[in-house]
């Protein structure tokens, strides 16, 4: 395609991951670089050059919408819509050394209040039982142990608001 | 939103409520006044009656219209409105308490001559007896609240060995939800369709409906997808749903708006199942249908007014078909509400396409409210040309910044069953099975132009600690 020598300018891209795929974007002027495809595209911005509204790809118009959070960029492209987050491997690889064991912690699926804990710190529990009851937009979601074990960690109690994704009990 | 649109239209001086957190919310800014409900949770603020009671009288207001959610159908609400000297735009509390608890309604509605689903008899009773219904029922059977509705407390049992767990979770649910732990069993109906009626009362004898409402495509009990007329009833079965609906509204002495839920089961016939003593958030697909304005209607009968009398006259006739899609934040697999603020906000337009929404770009997501953010609603000469009006719109609506349901509700549009007009309530379970398509080129490259941004020198919009760290630099 003959943009080999912008590339190579580039001297490291983008790594996002959208659901279970994942790609390696580089851009240079142009021109970008899907893993080891590229492609020529044209920006179409509107509101005096701010705002992007679509994008032309290897000659195909496809009309875009982006707003973007932090590391996490929301794209509306053609009629659906993604989220797609720039991937830290570095940090990723931190954070798992960090934890002594990953699996053992329960997440928080969705922002809301712990509703009831029904299993208390160093309790046993069982594959299964539900250690604590959430609550968000008045239903109530029982959060079940994944495997055998002892409530090592519950940092919470009951009326405590959490956030997504907040480690509301460790289970070893 | 709704109500305050046709209030206007009416040449109606409105007032809003709202809660502190809500100050700068749609419904408050489209009213002619707001009045404070001050701060705290939804049970000081919009469930409080004193303090809805107390805005009514600061604002001179004459009449209160509860809306479709909190208070609408509490009869205490509508006591205490009317012994304020207020006119009550709502059911009777006398038919909302008939109607709220729903064991007894069922009863009412067997003295009425109107079909319900075989269930407990009875109703509350202990486990033991209650495992006796469920095998004279024959498995799989429902657990479901008395207080109950939207779902709430509401599991399926497929086994006798699983029936006493199912019961204390819904008696917990149901005392939480509700203040009343009372369950019974109803029989599970397998590939049933839930069809519903819109009826009217105007208190001066007269009791008509305006046809029907199709509501089987659901996910956790809830609807997402409702359409009218409905592809399961011919001309025969439509009116004698329409009259039991009648003739179950007739049997409460029902007056304003309300809705008759039936299930419909795949040998035709048709059982009661509940009455929704309110304005349903579907109300919309039949207004376009019938070209008509519920929520006038509600203020005029509560103004005193006769029913139209083109709706006296007999059977509606609905004028091509319509469909409903509601836009929830939720998550499109196990259907969990999510929060997050609206970065994004572009609404379909175009012929026969209105949207009814109670957000907009900017607006917060909490968790303690309803995650319904809006509803599309698309009316068209028939019924394919509405379907494909659907899938129009629902391809221009662009939401950034918080999870929804758009992409399931596109698959509805798309999906065969739907297409066909053969399906029932478990379209959506058989949906999800269906593999995701891959991102578009087009999006991974604007996705790293957006992120490109903070090098252009656009601060990223939230501070994030990895970005400073490790963020890429060309």
């Amino acid at each position: 395609m003959g943009v080999g020598g912008e590339l190579a300018s580039v001297k490291s891209g983008v790594r996002v991951v959208s659901g279970g795929e994942e790609r390696e974007v580089r851009l240079a002027p142009g021109v970008a670089a899907l893993g080891d495809r590229e492609l020529p595209f044209r920006e179409i911005r509107d509101g005096g050059g701010e705002e992007l509204v679509a994008l032309e790809v290897a000659g195909e118009i496809f009309p875009v919408r982006v707003a973007r959070a932090g590391d996490r960029v929301f794209v509306w492209c053609a009629g659906r819509t993604f989220e797609v987050r720039r991937e830290i491997v570095a940090a990723a690889r931190r954070r798992s050394s960090g934890a002594a064991d990953a699996g053992a912690g329960l997440l928080a699926p969705m922002p809301g209040r712990v509703r009831r804990i029904s299993i208390p710190r160093g309790e046993r529990v069982a594959k299964g039982d539900v250690v604590l009851v959430l609550e968000a937009m008045k239903m109530e979601h029982a959060i079940r142990a994944p495997r055998d074990g002892v409530v090592t960690r519950l940092d919470h109690r009951e009326g405590d608001l959490v956030d997504a994704g907040a480690v509301l009990a460790e289970i070893s | 939103m709704r109500v305050l649109r046709t209030a206007r239209e009416m040449g109606i001086e409105t007032v809003s409520v709202f809660a502190e957190d809500d100050a700068a919310a749609l419904h408050v800014s489209a009213a002619d006044r707001a009045e404070p409900l001050g701060p705290g949770p939804v049970i000081r603020t919009y469930l409080s009656i004193p303090a809805i009671l107390d805005a009514a009288r600061r604002s001179s207001a004459d009449a209160i219209h509860p809306g479709y959610g909190f208070l609408s159908e509490n009869a205490a609400f509508a006591r205490a409105v009317s012994a304020a000297g207020l006119v009550w735009v709502g059911a009777p509390p006398d038919a909302i308490d008939a109607m709220g608890d729903k064991l007894r309604s069922r009863t009412r509605m067997e003295k009425a001559g109107v079909p319900v689903v075989p269930g407990s008899r009875g109703g509350i009773g202990d486990d033991a007896s209650l495992a006796a219904e469920a095998e004279r029922l024959g498995y799989p059977v429902l657990v479901k609240a008395s207080a109950g509705g939207g779902g709430k407390g509401m599991s399926r049992v497929e086994r006798a060995n699983d029936l006493e767990a199912a019961l204390a979770e819904g008696r917990r649910i149901a005392a939480a939800a509700f203040g009343d732990d009372a369950v019974y069993l109803e029989k599970l109906l397998d590939r049933a369709r839930h069809v519903e009626f819109q009826v009217f009362g105007d208190g001066r004898g007269n009791v008509v409906h305006l046809g029907e409402r199709e509501c089987s495509v659901q996910r956790r009990h809830q609807k997402i997808v409702e359409e009218t007329p409905s592809t399961a009833l011919d001309a025969d079965r439509r009116r004698k749903m329409g009259e039991a609906a009648v003739a179950a509204a007739r049997a409460v002495g029902y007056v304003g708006a309300g809705t008759i839920e039936f299930l419909l089961d795949a040998g035709g016939r048709f059982y009661f199942l509940e009455m929704n003593t309110r304005l349903q958030v579907e109300h919309p697909i039949t207004e376009e249908t019938l070209s008509v304005d519920l929520v006038r209607a509600q203020i005029e009968v509560a103004a005193g007014a006769e029913l139209p009398v083109s709706w006296r006259a007999g059977e509606p006739v609905a004028r091509g078909h319509a469909i409903e899609m509601r836009l929830y934040a939720e998550d499109p697999v196990e259907f969990l509400p999510r929060s997050g603020t609206i970065l994004e906000w572009i609404e379909p337009s175009g012929p026969g396409v209105r949207v009814d929404a109670g957000v907009g770009r900017g607006s917060r997501v909490g968790v303690d409210y309803d995650p319904l953010l809006a509803k599309l609603v698309v009316h068209a000469s028939d019924r394919a040309a509405a379907v494909d009006r659907g899938r129009r719109a629902l391809a221009e609506w662009v939401v950034l910044g918080v999870e929804t349901n758009l992409d399931l509700l596109r698959d509805v549009l798309a999906s065969d069953a739907f297409r066909s007009g053969d399906y029932s309530t478990d379209l959506v379970p058989s949906l999800l099975r269906k593999e995701r398509a891959p991102v578009p080129d087009a999006a991974w490259i604007a996705a790293a132009l957006a992120l490109r941004g903070e090098r252009a020198g656009r601060p990223p919009e939230t501070a994030d600690p990895w970005a400073s760290a490790e963020s890429w630099r060309p």
